[in-house]
């Protein structure tokens, strides 16, 4: 019964709609789709195809001097979405009277996308349209017709009509550049350009696609110094495509001719994305002010509560003490951030891919600073001390003084280390342009991140006056070390959810394991390290440690934590209620052609302040609720994993961390919106109502 | 590098020139002289001292059989010869093409469509349609009282055949002569004229 309502809904067009004139047909309108089923929620193309009679033609979406544009006027059940015409390259024809016009001859595909909803009850659905249209030879007439396509509602489809699609694929013009340079220049009200062209091209064409309110000439092209000229008399910058043939046929690129060098900018969603021009100087400030600002973020909040400690404990000391100690803090800020930034311009000379926090994309680094924070919380908690043997003395002699700016250097680079996957505002933007740099500008500007993070540690050490407003030291100061082991915990329990983004949930139970069994051999060093100890029971208890902690790191990390693999599609529709897509060009492409707007969320597990964002003022009830109504696509770039396609979309904005959230307005994939990377509720929601 | 200015400026020269050629709105409108099908000359210099609206005309064109098909041409041209303005229509078709009128045929036209336009021009050898760059029809021309170009374009704001976008269309042509009535400036003086291509 369904598929014979559908077989007589496909061939019901062919018989009512052609419009005849005087015995002859002159259009012979139908629709196509590109699909054998609807797949809910799953955008297809469908095309009015209008086949006319020989020298009869119908219009481009600007006719030109005369004639109208082909309207189609959908009529969709309630849920479904449709996108703008697509129009594929008219031809220019030239009437008597220099009326030039932009027309079909013989057979056109008119495309656009259909935006099913992603639940859909029925078994079939049909797709109504009234297409007006108005076809000329010597005489002119208007021609009109209701149109339908019943499509079945299945949960997978075949492609349809292949062939009819990508012909007209292959005439749409290009959102992309040209391939060769088009730079124009405007003389008067007279827009040219002169360009090389491809070997083997035959012709060019311009066709204008004025304003309402612009006036425009006739292109008029010629052959000039071996390529083409093309000039326009138009106000104001002007859109157009311009074509080329050749044997393939005819290639276009939607463009805007305005007299700079950035012309096609506007057109182009991957030029306008290009290096950010961001000056040497604001980007170095930036970097500074990115620095300092990363001391606030989640991931470093702890270090900074234990560096403060420090300073507590220092408080007692001389002035000179207190400012080295600074000093060598800042030391170590700089020796981890200056290290990375060789490493970067290493990777970057060696044609990798180098991009921010790079490193806990790797589990094997994250194991490590898990390790590191365990080790140093049960430092903190009294489990085990750490001395030096044999020079202890030495050291105490020296008044704590090496041991101690050794301890505030190690400090420095810790607390970088913790610091790097969050990087704060501006971060992203300078480093973004710290990473498209010289290797000595990329080391300049990551100088300047470290003298920006530094920068209180070492004003709170040169400026004794501050430090004198601490508390004095006593033993709250015990006390106070105890608890900073918490925060440390907190820190590894972040450590071990990000080893679970990448390696899945064993993974985090192996690692505790190692841990617990690491534990037990501070524990056990700690009982036996105590200067009071005789030196056999501490050599006992030295080498049992050692093997209690060498044991697990072979049997729970060497053996079963590196068979765990990353769990399949990972974190992308784990969070709350937002039905994310997990990201790829391919289908962010697709979905911005379709005129769809989208919201990208470019995450990552171990990335504190995304999570953060996510929590508090993405996934809220206002802003799913948001998304619904104004159909937004929710994307999610997990970047949790090295990902090539997520470093390269990043890179188009400059960026090289995340959190980064950018928003394509409907129908305006040109002009992306960025978010900052601390986000509240009403700023989400600010930024998403500007999408249609 | 004098000689290249040189060139420059007479290109720029020439190029000023072509542009000059169409009729510029708030520029003297170029006079012509045509034929009525009786074979009665009429020029628009008779008409100094009067609003002269020029329309181009093709009986077949589904354009303009929108606007006389629903009345509404002919009341605009009734509407404005009764206040004294001058409503030329001139037929600028080929002989062979749409809309070509002989002068024999033209009167007859001109009683089946009912029209009210002061005399029916016939330009079959498109003088006078080049002269005016008209290129659609209907292409609207309004003239003022001292032979100024006031208004030249669409003749309303709804580019379509289908007679019910006249229901709220803006007549550019009637909010025209509205102006030049009350002593205003003419509000909108250009737009895009739309229809099918004259037949020349």
């Amino acid at each position: 019964m369904k598929f014979r309502a559908a077989l007589l809904a496909l061939a019901f067009p062919l018989l009512a709609s052609a419009q005849v004139f005087q015995g002859v047909t002159l259009v012979q309108p139908t629709l196509v789709a590109d699909t054998t089923a609807i797949v809910p929620g799953q955008p297809f193309r469908v095309g009015l195809r209008l086949k006319m009679a020989p020298t009869w033609h119908t219009y481009w979406q600007y006719a030109g001097d005369a004639g109208i544009p082909t309207r189609i006027d959908w009529k969709l059940p309630t849920g479904f979405g449709i996108g703008p015409i697509e129009w594929p390259l008219p031809e220019a024809i030239l009437e008597p009277g220099d009326i030039e016009v932009y027309a079909y001859g013989d057979e056109v595909t008119l495309l656009q996308t259909i935006r099913p909803p992603a639940n859909l009850s029925s078994a079939a659905v049909e797709l109504k349209a009234q297409a007006a249209w108005l076809v000329c030879a010597e005489i002119c007439i208007p021609g009109k017709a209701d149109l339908s396509l019943t499509l079945p509602v299945a949960k997978s489809a075949q492609p349809a009509n292949a062939e009819i699609f990508s012909r007209a694929a292959r005439r749409l013009p290009s959102p992309d550049a040209p391939p060769f340079a088009v730079s124009w220049t405007r003389s008067g009200d007279t827009l040219t350009a002169s360009f090389p062209v491809p070997a083997g091209t035959t012709g060019v064409d311009f066709f204008p696609l004025p304003t309402k309110e612009q006036e425009v000439g006739h292109p008029k092209i010629e052959k000039a110094n071996g390529g083409y000229m093309v000039s326009i008399e138009a106000k104001g910058d002007l859109r157009g495509v311009l074509a080329i043939k050749d044997a393939d046929g005819q290639h276009g690129w939607s463009l805007v001719a305005a007299p700079t060098a950035t012309q096609s900018k506007i057109q182009n969603p991957k030029s306008k994305i290009e290096t950010p021009t961001v000056s040497l100087w604001s980007a170095l400030l930036a970097g500074l002010l990115g620095g300092l600002i990363l001391n606030l973020m989640p991931c470093v909040l702890p270090v900074i509560s234990l560096k403060i400690f420090g300073f507590v404990r220092q408080a007692g000391q001389s002035r000179r003490s207190i400012a080295l100690h600074g000093l060598a803090f800042a030391a170590g800020i700089f020796a981890w951030f200056l290290a990375l930034g060789l490493v970067i311009v290493g990777i970057k000379a060696a044609g990798g891919q180098a991009t921010w926090a790079f490193q806990f994309q790797n589990p094997w680094f994250v194991v490590g600073t898990a390790t590191l924070v365990f080790v140093f919380a049960l430092n903190l908690f009294g489990v085990f001390e750490l001395t030096l043997p044999g020079r202890a003395t030495n050291a105490l002699s020296e008044a704590g003084a090496a041991d101690g700016y050794g301890g505030s250097f190690f400090q420095g680079v810790f607390a970088t280390l913790l610091a790097t996957p969050c990087t704060g505002p501006f971060l992203g933007g300078a480093l973004g342009f710290a990473f498209l740099q010289s290797a000595p500008i990329t080391l300049l500007m990551f100088a300047s991140v470290a003298l920006g993070m530094a920068l209180p540690y070492l004003a709170l050490s040169l400026q004794p006056g501050w430090v004198r407003f601490l508390p004095r030291p006593g033993a709250w100061m015990e006390r106070l070390k105890q608890f900073m082991g918490f925060p440390l915990l907190a820190t590894l329990l972040w450590l071990l959810f990000i080893v679970g983004g990448q390696r899945g949930p064993h993974a985090i139970i192996w690692l505790g394991a190692f841990l617990l069994a690491l534990g037990l051999a501070l524990w056990i060093y700690g009982l036996v390290a105590a200067p009071h100890v005789r030196p056999r029971p501490r050599v006992l208890g030295l080498l049992a440690a050692l093997a209690i902690a060498g044991g697990a790191g072979w049997l729970f990390l060497g053996e079963l934590f590196a068979q765990e693999k990353a769990p399949t599609s990972a974190g992308v529709t784990e969070s709350g209620g937002i039905a994310w897509q997990p990201f790829s060009q391919a289908a962010l492409d697709k979905l911005l052609a379709a005129g769809r707007p989208v919201f990208v969320d470019f995450t990552a597990d171990w990335c504190l302040s995304c999570k953060v964002n996510e929590r508090t003022a993405i996934d809220t009830p206002a802003v799913r609720e948001k998304f619904a109504q104004l159909g937004i696509v929710p994307m999610k770039a997990d970047w949790t994993n090295a990902n090539p396609e997520i470093t390269a979309a990043l890179q188009r904005f400059g960026r090289v961390g995340v959190p980064f959230y950018v928003l394509y307005p409907a129908g305006h994939p040109d002009a992306p919106i960025t978010l900052p990377e601390l986000l509240t509720p009403s700023l989400v929601l600010k930024a998403l109502s500007k999408a249609r | 590098m004098k000689i290249h200015a040189l060139i420059l400026a007479l290109l720029a020269a020439t190029a000023l020139c072509a542009r000059a050629a169409g009729p510029e709105v708030g520029q003297p409108a170029p006079d012509f002289t045509l034929k009525d099908g009786a074979g009665k000359s009429v020029s628009l210099a008779d008409f100094k001292g009067k609003t002269v609206v020029l329309e181009w005309f093709n009986y077949g064109c589904p354009f303009v059989k929108k606007h006389y098909g629903s009345g509404s041409m002919q009341k605009l041209q009734q509407q404005a010869t009764g206040d004294g303005v001058v409503w030329l229509s001139i037929a600028s078709s080929a002989p062979g093409k749409q809309g070509y009128l002989a002068p024999g045929e033209a009167a007859a036209k001109q009683s089946e469509l009912g029209m009210h336009s002061t005399a029916l021009l016939l330009d079959p050898d498109g003088a006078v349609g080049r002269l005016y760059e008209a290129r659609t029809t209907p292409d609207m021309f309004v003239i003022n009282k001292d032979g100024v170009l006031v208004y030249k374009g669409a003749i309303d704001d709804q580019p379509t055949p289908d007679p019910a976008s006249l229901a709220g269309a803006k007549n550019y042509v009637a909010a025209a002569l509205a102006n030049l009535k009350a002593g205003q400036p003419v509000e909108t003086a250009q737009t895009k004229s739309y229809g099918c291509s004259v037949k020349y």
